[in-house]
């Protein structure tokens, strides 16, 4: 943010990132994102780095573009997504980058085109090759997987080299839907950011557009009253409950222990009509806004929420401890898709996948929000990084879940729900929320109820990339299990 | 343990719901409903501004001006219910599920306070035939063509015990190989033209394509989108649309079942 001071000293603001990164304070600081935007009339190109400094806080670094940009892919694998992104989407050049191959625009895109930067003219189609990374050897194969998969799944395509059952090499490539979301926000007025929002991951769309509004809120300086605090939290953990439930459901069935995961499907689907009928909206659509939230609590239905909150909550631990319990789900489990403490945070991974693999971050502790300030609740962890750790964080989150909703229902006071707050202002802010999935950041900009820039960072773009080393070494017969413990967004990833 | 489990499933009450409850409905859908009696220009004014994505507009057709709702591209974001309390309610109800993309558009005339109707449905023998060659068992191939994935969880609450699509003799495939019907969610974005293409050309005739969902339907708030090419029906010929942002796993059975032309034989008024 001192980028004056940091001029004085001579000092480019990449290297004061690459520094913080390295890190001589206690311990290291963590790459949140890197993103870019033309700021401004006068349009001026700009790299933004977020670090999460130990004590310290996010922090925003913003480098001017004037020629290449040093790649900070040598110091954290987690730049490198990031920087690919960057390459695509403003055609800034990345010096020192080790692969620049496409990433969110195929090779079917006229490889000029960085959509960012130009205008929406019909674009010719292209045909170049995409070129896999290749293992050589005596008894290597390649396996295709997607981007059409066999079941009701989001499209993502997956190349395993493989000698025999033996996964030796994953690459992913993804993006197959690529919206250009964060384009359709700039020029968008500020009131429908939350719409485009919620489009971004359909599962855990009031995540993204709490985010979103909570952007615009701290760029604003508005405060939001308390009772929409707590509706957003509730709205929140619920969210969180429902997408726990429904995976361990799935890890049950992909191990074909199909009545416990038909259980957790009708548990979640209890879920969702007991929040429609609180709130008029199965995923909470629609109500997270500028401001607070647009629809209220119905009083004559919380009694009833509190009830089927309660019931699902027990219903599930239930369930989940026969599944887990179980020798034959054990055995699949254990062991299956290691992810290792180290590599998890050199990818800086977030959320769920991090808290299995004993790497302590969660938004709503360490950075709190909303009603989240002032509350003690526990973040569980476990640091055996398998399919069966993050089963065990998913369960014992649901019960942390739960209770939080039913504290926050009981402490629901009669007030307002919505706060109106000056927007004819220049305005520049952003937000973290702890999705389902991890840590979601929204980063906006713009001036008199327009956006200009609205960046997210999504916690699937973030833990992509720690899948491939997690089914490196594993039967191939195990990856739809272990790429279902770690249950990312392909939309969200790919916005 | 495994008995535990086995006595719960025995004990666990009924969650089924009938099929005459699900047929047509819309609750939890944000969907609204139009009452032409107390429709006024102002209104269709105000609502037509509010729509962030031009689902309500006013046109002229013929010299009279009417206000034109399109279902496909209704995203149930719920404005229009607060600029027009008087004449827009939440819909409980939907039967345009699984229809023609005409059929998702309805037209007032606001100021005699009526729906017009500007083109009488024609029936299309053609489906009729495949749905008689199908029968009742229908096999379904589901696939994202760049959605958000809202889609997808809905449709994934198909098969939860309160709503079990399986009981209408309708089931997921793996393969669009072994599929009758494609379901075909999101917009098509540029990354996923050739496989949505790819994946039609693998189904065996006779063949349906139903487009589900606002960016199924129109492409929704990506219609503009530089990274989308555009709805369904611009890459593949589709058969039935069913809107919604997401639809409801009602809305989807109605629609699925509709373009089958079943909800009659199942749930008769």
């Amino acid at each position: 943010m001192s980028t004056a001071s940091q001029k004085s000293q001579r000092v480019s603001p990449t290297i004061e990132v690459a520094r913080l990164l390295e890190g001589a304070q206690p311990s290291p600081a963590r790459l949140v994102c890197i993103f870019g935007s033309v700021d401004g009339l006068q349009r001026r190109p700009v790299v933004r780095y977020i670090v999460d400094v130990p004590g310290e806080g996010y922090r925003v670094v913003t480098e001017p573009v004037e020629g290449p940009i040093p790649s900070l892919t040598g110091i954290t694998a987690a730049a490198a997504w990031y920087e690919r992104e960057l390459h695509d989407q403003f055609g800034f050049e990345i010096a020192g980058h080790p692969d620049l191959r496409r990433l969110l625009l195929h090779e079917n895109w006229p490889g000029n085109f960085h959509p960012m930067l130009d205008s929406n003219e019909p674009l010719n189609w292209a045909d170049e090759p995409y070129t896999f990374l290749k293992v050589d050897g005596e008894g290597v194969s390649e396996v295709a997987v997607g981007p059409v998969h066999a079941g009701v799944i989001e499209p993502g395509h997956f190349r395993f080299s493989v000698m025999g059952d033996n996964v030796l090499f994953l690459e992913l490539r993804h993006f197959y839907t690529h919206k250009g979301t964060e384009k359709l926000f700039q020029g968008a007025p500020l009131m429908n950011g939350p719409i485009i929002a919620e489009s971004v991951s359909g599962d855990n769309c009031f995540s993204h557009a709490v985010a979103y509004c909570q952007a615009v809120e701290q760029a604003h300086a508005a405060l939001v009253p308390r009772r929409a605090e707590l509706i957003r939290l509730i709205g929140l953990e619920l969210e969180r409950m429902m997408a726990h439930i429904a995976d361990v459901g799935a890890l049950s069935g992909d191990v074909a222990f199909a009545v416990p995961a038909a259980y957790c499907s009708r548990i979640k689907e209890d879920l969702l009509q007991a929040g429609s009928r609180v709130i008029g909206s199965r995923y909470w659509r629609g109500v997270a806004v500028p401001g607070g939230v647009a629809r209220d609590i119905n009083p004559a239905a919380a009694e009833a929420f509190h009830q089927a909150v309660t019931q699902a909550a027990d219903e599930f631990a239930k369930m989940a401890s026969i599944i887990i319990e179980r020798p034959s789900v054990q055995s699949r489990f254990e062991t299956a898709g290691v992810l290792r403490r180290q590599v998890a945070a050199d990818l800086g991974v977030v959320g769920i996948v991090a808290r299995a693999s004993d790497v302590d971050l969660d938004v709503r502790r360490d950075h709190p929000y909303g009603a989240y300030q002032g509350l003690t609740f526990d973040v569980p962890t476990l640091h055996y990084g398998d399919v069966l750790a993050r089963a065990r964080v998913r369960i014992a989150e649901t019960a942390v879940s739960a209770q939080l909703i039913l504290n926050a229902l009981e402490q629901l006071q009669p007030g307002p729900i919505r706060t109106e707050f000056r927007t004819d202002v220049a305005f520049e802010g952003f937000s973290a929320v702890e999705s389902a999935r991890g840590e979601l950041l929204y980063w906006v900009r713009g001036e008199n109820r327009r956006l200009e820039r609205c960046y997210i960072k999504s916690p699937s773009f973030q833990n992509w990339p720690a899948l491939p080393h997690a089914v490196a070494g594993n039967v191939i017969a195990d990856f739809p299990l272990i790429n279902k413990s770690f249950n990312l967004s392909y939309s969200g990833c790919d916005r | 343990m495994i008995f535990d489990v086995i006595r719960r499933s025995l004990q666990a009450p009924q969650r089924l719901i009938p099929a005459e409850e699900l047929l047509g409905h819309a609750a939890g859908s944000r969907m609204p409903e139009f009452d032409p009696a107390h429709l006024t220009r102002e209104i269709a004014r105000a609502v037509s501004d509010v729509c962030p994505t031009a689902a309500l507009k006013i046109v002229e057709v013929n010299g009279r001006q009417l206000l034109r709702m399109d279902y496909g591209e209704c995203i149930g974001c719920g404005r229009c219910l607060e600029a027009g309390p008087q004449a827009v309610s939440v819909a409980k109800k939907l039967l345009r599920c699984g229809v023609r993309r005409q059929e998702l558009v309805q037209h007032f005339d606001f100021e005699n306070h009526a729906e017009v109707i500007l083109e009488a449905p024609s029936p299309e023998i053609a489906k009729e035939e495949i749905s008689r060659l199908l029968g009742r068992a229908l096999n379904v191939r589901q696939l994202d063509a760049g959605s958000c994935n809202g889609c997808e969880s809905e449709i994934t609450a198909l098969t939860n015990p309160y709503y079990d699509l399986e009981r209408f003799g309708i089931h997921f495939v793996a393969s669009p190989k072994h599929a009758d019907m494609l379901l075909v969610t999101g917009p098509v974005t540029r990354n996923m033209a050739v496989a949505v293409k790819q994946t039609y050309e693998a189904m065996p005739a006779p063949k349906l394509v139903v487009a589900v969902g606002a960016c199924g339907c129109s492409g929704g708030i990506f219609a503009v989108s530089h990274a989308v090419v555009g709805p369904v029906d611009k890459v593949i010929p589709v058969d039935g649309y069913i809107p919604g942002c997401p639809p409801t796993p009602s809305m989807l059975i109605t629609g699925i079942l509709q373009v089958l032309r079943k909800p009659r034989e199942l749930a008769p008024d």
